[in-house]
């Protein structure tokens, strides 16, 4: 083993993550959100956060009940087929929380330009759109100094944390995501600090048995973490689907205010190896790998 | 010659017009997992467009599964010869108008082109707070067509003037689109009622077919904005009898296209019985 170790455990997340900080969320729908640092986030008591989020769905929902956010950035957040996601709702609908509503394409163009540091970058944007109407601090109309042409101005967007879920990585933190990688990518790069729980860790050997699936260096990582099914509820293609059974559950208990406590009681106040226990443990994780497994192509 | 169905529900035929929307060698998105734009897709790939491109989360170019309400990422994603990024997607599709259908649902559709995905009432304090419109409200104006599919044709959905404009086609004549560097196509709905499509920014939606048994004025009564009425409106092609076998019988075995269609207290108890069947599917 060669060169510093950047593994630590969940509850290290605290050495990184600040109150008040903006923090990209990476997965997309309800597919590879990193769920296990999100429940440690509620565990640690980090308030005040800006959430940075592309396509959310759990991950946000349970963010805003548990009174972690003080501002939303998102494109799109619900539980798809299970509905309207109950928190998202409840905050805006009735609790005012502060949100910057943009559009998929702004978001991921935004990170990019965090990434590039420059302060914006132009495309063919939402002519036409409220949301520019609305966020005049987000989107701007402009003419292209060149051929004068109309495009609009996606701000950059600077987290100051990113935090994903990938599929493995080596103790540098070379990390390789074999599923959806949605904007995880587009975030590291964008964020001062990035922290990445993944299914695996293994030896630098084992990566290097195929290169190609490494898509962060270790050098954008500042902290990764063993966390297996921690992107549940929500899948981790093509290892594990999402947990619709708990999905289900989960809107029930997010129903009403009284029961998302319960809720929180129920699954999230205790050690992740617990909350893993309390969704059915090797059982349930054999049964959704099992299905991610068993595919049939026409 | 085609053999036509006499049975089917009204979510296959919306699920088969929508997949005669694709072409040979079309490149199409699926965004958000919607059961009746995944099934109309693979099945438009196993019959007329064997060449269409398919791109579903990171996957490109997946080969057609059979669908599932819990497999359809793990699908896509071990039948994926390339994964690539949102950004990358973007880069390679979207920006530059190669996409050529992403079917996208709304709350609400007005004769404009707008979409609103964001909120019902006042923008600051909404009465219902929708989920926002990732994709939607900029891949309508990119991609050759822009598609809509509505499985409750009413005057909610189909309004005036949107309550918020999320996002818009935008450029719908093919003269400005093709100014702008963007290919023509229409704006085209698929509905439980009809099929109705826009050409051109000054000209009203026209109803191009409706569905068998639907009247011309079940159609205008529902709709919250002028339609321009042929003399003769054609009936909506059903589907074949092929086409509902292979929906029914290697598409979508587990029901799931239904899903959209059940009623609010019904769709829960429906949903556990998939899953079940899912479950059984492996042996549990």
């Amino acid at each position: 083993m060669t060169g510093e170790s950047k593994v630590g455990k969940l509850s290290d997340i605290t050495k990184i993550i600040k109150d008040g900080d903006k923090v990209a969320v990476g997965g997309a729908w309800l597919g590879s959100h990193p769920m296990a640092i999100i429940r440690e986030i509620i565990r640690s008591k980090i308030k005040n956060l800006t959430a940075i989020t592309v396509v959310g769905s759990i991950d946000i929902d349970l963010l805003i009940g548990a009174g972690c956010l003080s501002r939303l950035i998102f494109s799109f957040v619900s539980m798809e087929a299970f509905g309207l996601a109950p928190n998202f709702r409840r905050a805006i609908e009735k609790e005012g929380l502060p949100h910057d509503e943009m559009t998929g394409l702004a978001v991921i163009i935004g990170l990019e330009a965090g990434g590039r540091n420059v302060p914006f970058l132009p495309y063919r944007g939402p002519f036409g759109s409220d949301l520019v109407k609305y966020r005049p601090e987000l989107y701007k109309a402009m003419k292209c100094p060149f051929t004068g042409e109309d495009v609009i101005a996606a701000a950059a967007i600077v987290p100051d944390v990113a935090i994903i879920h990938a599929t493995r990585a080596d103790h540098r933190g070379s990390i390789q995501i074999e599923g959806t990688s949605a904007t995880d990518i587009e975030m590291i790069r964008a964020a001062k600090r990035r922290i990445v729980s993944v299914e695996e860790i293994v030896g630098t050997e084992e990566i290097l048995k195929h290169p190609e699936k490494t898509k962060i260096p270790g050098f954008q990582v500042d902290l990764v973490i063993e966390a297996p099914m921690g992107a549940h509820p929500t899948s981790n293609a093509p290892h594990y689907v999402f947990d619709a059974w708990h999905i289900l559950k989960y809107m029930e208990y997010a129903a009403t205010p009284e029961t998302f406590k319960k809720y929180l009681e129920d699954y999230v106040m205790k050690p992740e190896f617990e909350y893993l226990e309390a969704i059915g443990g090797m059982k349930q994780a054999t049964i959704l790998r099992r299905l991610a497994r068993e595919v049939k192509f026409l | 010659m085609k053999h036509y169905a006499n049975d089917y529900s009204v979510g296959e035929l919306m699920c088969v017009t929508l997949a005669r929307e694709i072409e040979d060698r079309d490149v199409v998105v699926l965004g958000s997992f919607t059961p009746l734009a995944y099934a109309s897709y693979i099945l438009a790939k196993i019959t007329h467009a064997p060449n269409s491109t398919l791109l579903a989360y990171a996957a490109v170019d997946f080969k057609p599964f059979q669908l599932s309400f819990l497999r359809a990422e793990a699908s896509a994603t071990r039948g994926a010869p390339l994964m690539w990024t949102m950004l990358e997607d973007l880069n390679s599709v979207h920006l530059k108008g190669r996409g050529d259908v992403e079917a996208i649902s709304s709350i609400q559709a007005d004769q404009y082109g707008n979409i609103n995905l964001s909120v019902i009432g006042d923008y600051n304090k909404p009465k219902l707070r929708g989920p926002g419109g990732a994709g939607a409200p900029e891949v309508i104006k990119m991609h050759r067509k822009m598609i809509g599919y509505f499985p409750s044709h009413s005057k909610m959905t189909f309004v005036a003037k949107v309550d918020f404009i999320t996002g818009t086609r935008y450029l719908i004549g093919p003269e400005e689109r093709i100014k702008s560097g963007y290919r023509p196509g229409p704006i085209r709905y698929i509905t439980n009622l009809c099929v109705i499509s826009k050409h051109e920014k000054d000209k009203p939606f026209r109803i191009d077919s409706l569905h068998p048994g639907v009247k011309v004025e079940d159609v205008v009564n529902n709709t919250g904005f002028e339609l321009e009425v042929p003399e003769q409106v054609p009936e909506t092609e059903k589907p074949t009898e092929e086409q509902v076998r292979l929906l029914r019988e290697v598409v979508d075995p587990y029901g799931t296209i239904a899903f959209d269609f059940k009623p609010g207290k019904e769709r829960l108890g429906y949903l556990k019985d998939i899953l079940q069947k899912e479950l059984a599917s492996i042996g549990y």
